[in-house]
């Protein structure tokens, strides 16, 4: 498969604090790849330096085989991105008609379909000013607007902020079925339900560096919670396995969080003669607090 | 580029049409003071006791004087380097404070064409309120019966321009320097504002005087006015020269800078 995004030791400061700290990133083409953290983990400033909108401190990029950190290179790659930034205010001045004929007159490869599609489906007024819109609305025509420009790669960074559950579904439909269509599909999200519904790829961001990049499928089956009960207290040290992510000892019972080689860590907690031994699968929520967590 | 043209359009348009009033209304009040002032000028000219300044013959005898004097001179060019300024506000940093400039930048527009196709706008709407004057005081002039060369005010405005895009430049600099959204407006203005006027108001009044000063060099508003009768060989070509590669430098700062920002 092709890389759509790479960047190398991708580095950005400001001032003496850290944003991204030496990244390494690769999202295939053709994928649905999520990319999570918490506030301030560095994924905006991430999605900027894509684009070219931030400057690296250090390190290199690539997007569709364009250099980031090249003025020229960022505007090829803007001609063949889609992006949906966090902050979704628009040309207040503007009516829902005129932004639409500003934006697509950017973009040779304007879907009128899907433009026409959701205009009505997001029941968005083409005479209305921006500014008159709520703040669901102008989400909706900001998606609308990154959705019909018919890129190769869509860039969404929280997309499916302020919106309601019906409208949320809606988006995740869309993005499904431009995925289908062969669209890459980067974005970020607070909401992890929405990422277990539609991401076929997984990228952890914490405090500029990545600590997990994995498939979904790969995440949702290796990943387990091991729980189990001994005679007496263990040491924890006992339980420093390869694959054991987190260890949590509470007098004789251990929970332990495995990301892979479960089967060998199952064995290896009965020979120290566990009385019972539960393996439950482990949600991406909890895999995201636990990594956070950890760290901090 | 049309479609970027058509923001920076919408974005000025309100300025614009404010321009438009702001300079209809100094051309029709100096045009309908001209009569008082003139006869003002040939009582006091007439009186030994009264004031004898040497531009007087003129103000009382050449229409034309009167117009270069009160409108290329003074309030015209100063009304119209007011919008012009006002005109190029606006742009990327502005956008960031209002919550826009991701937008903007996520489309495939680099940083260097946002910034020429507002100037561009910021021009041609100069451009247009110079012109809008020239109406104004055809249509002002011919209904108090006065005649003056329209080549010699064509010629006017055209070196008002010419001069002036160094304004537009100095401003759209100190919007791209300074922080904030408002108070970048004023700062530009104080920092362009005060001088300009300071040293005009002055070096007008040397020249009464019939004194020179150093300050004289730098007396951009005299730069702009040019002299009353304008031609090939009295326009100040080392002036303009001189305007055009400040214009040309700071110019090349703003783009610097501009391309360096994070957004």
């Amino acid at each position: 498969m092709t890389a759509v995004i790479e960047t190398e030791s991708l580095k950005k400061t400001y001032g003496k604090h850290e944003a991204v700290r030496g990244l390494n990133l690769c999202v295939e083409a053709g994928s649905v790849c999520a990319f999570l953290g918490q506030n301030g983990a560095g994924k905006s400033s991430t999605i900027k330096m894509l684009l070219g909108m931030i400057h690296p401190t250090s390190g290199t990029g690539r997007v569709l085989g364009h250099r980031i950190d090249k003025e020229r290179e960022s505007l090829l790659i803007r001609q063949n991105v889609a992006f949906v930034a966090e902050d979704k205010r628009l040309y207040d001045y503007m009516t829902v008609a005129q932004i639409v004929r500003f934006t697509k007159s950017f973009f040779p490869g304007w879907k009128r379909d899907l433009e026409q599609r959701l205009l009505a489906q997001f029941e968005l007024p083409l005479d209305r000013k921006v500014r008159q819109l709520s703040k669901g609305m102008r989400t909706k025509l900001t998606l609308l607007l990154g959705f019909a420009r018919g890129c190769e790669l869509l860039i969404l960074d929280e997309p499916t902020e302020g919106l309601d559950p019906v409208a949320i579904e809606d988006v995740l439909q869309i993005v499904v079925s431009l995925a289908a269509q062969g669209t890459t599909v980067f974005f970020s999200s607070h909401q992890i339900a929405e990422v277990e519904q539609v991401a076929d790829h997984v990228l952890m961001i914490d405090r500029g560096q990545l600590v997990l990049d994995a498939p979904m499928d790969q995440v949702k089956e290796e990943y387990r919670h091991i729980h189990a009960v001994f005679p007496e207290p263990v040491e924890e040290r006992d339980l420093r396995l390869p694959g054991v992510e987190k260890v949590q000892t509470e007098g004789r019972t251990v929970s332990l969080t495995a990301s892979h080689n479960v089967d060998s860590i199952v064995a290896h907690v009965r020979m120290l003669r566990a009385r019972s031994v539960d393996v439950l699968p482990v949600s991406l929520k909890e895999i995201f607090l636990e990594k956070v967590r950890a760290r901090g | 580029m049309r479609m970027l043209l058509y923001k920076a359009w919408i974005e000025t348009r309100v300025r614009f049409a404010s321009g438009l009033i702001a300079v209809a209304i100094v051309c029709i009040f100096q045009i309908e003071q001209h009569a008082w002032l003139v006869a003002m000028w040939a009582r006091e000219w007439a009186d030994p006791k009264g004031y004898h300044f040497s531009w007087m013959p003129l103000g009382i005898h050449e229409y034309g004087w009167y117009l270069w004097h009160y409108l290329y001179d003074n309030y015209l060019q100063q009304v119209w380097a007011l919008f012009a300024i006002l005109f190029a506000f606006g742009g990327l940093i502005r956008e960031r404070s209002g919550g826009t400039v991701l937008f903007s930048l996520g489309l495939p527009v680099s940083r260097r064409r946002w910034l020429f196709s507002r100037l561009a706008v910021a021009l041609l709407e100069s451009i247009a309120l110079s012109m809008f004057a020239i109406v104004v005081v055809v249509i002002g002039s011919a209904i108090i019966h006065q005649t003056f060369s329209l080549q010699q005010m064509l010629l006017h405005t055209a070196l008002m321009i010419a001069a002036g895009v160094f304004l537009i430049a100095f401003g759209n600099l100190c919007y791209t320097l300074f922080p904030g959204n408002y108070l970048s407006l004023v700062l530009t203005l104080v920092l362009l504002g005060a001088p300009y006027l300071w040293l005009q108001t002055y070096m007008q009044h040397m020249r009464y005087l019939g004194r020179s000063t150093w300050l004289g060099y730098f007396d951009f508003a005299h730069a702009m006015a040019g002299p009353w009768q304008l031609n090939w060989s009295s326009a100040p070509w080392l002036t303009l020269l001189l305007t055009w590669t400040l214009t040309a430098a700071l110019l090349a700062v703003t783009v610097v800078h501009g391309d360096r920002i994070d957004y």
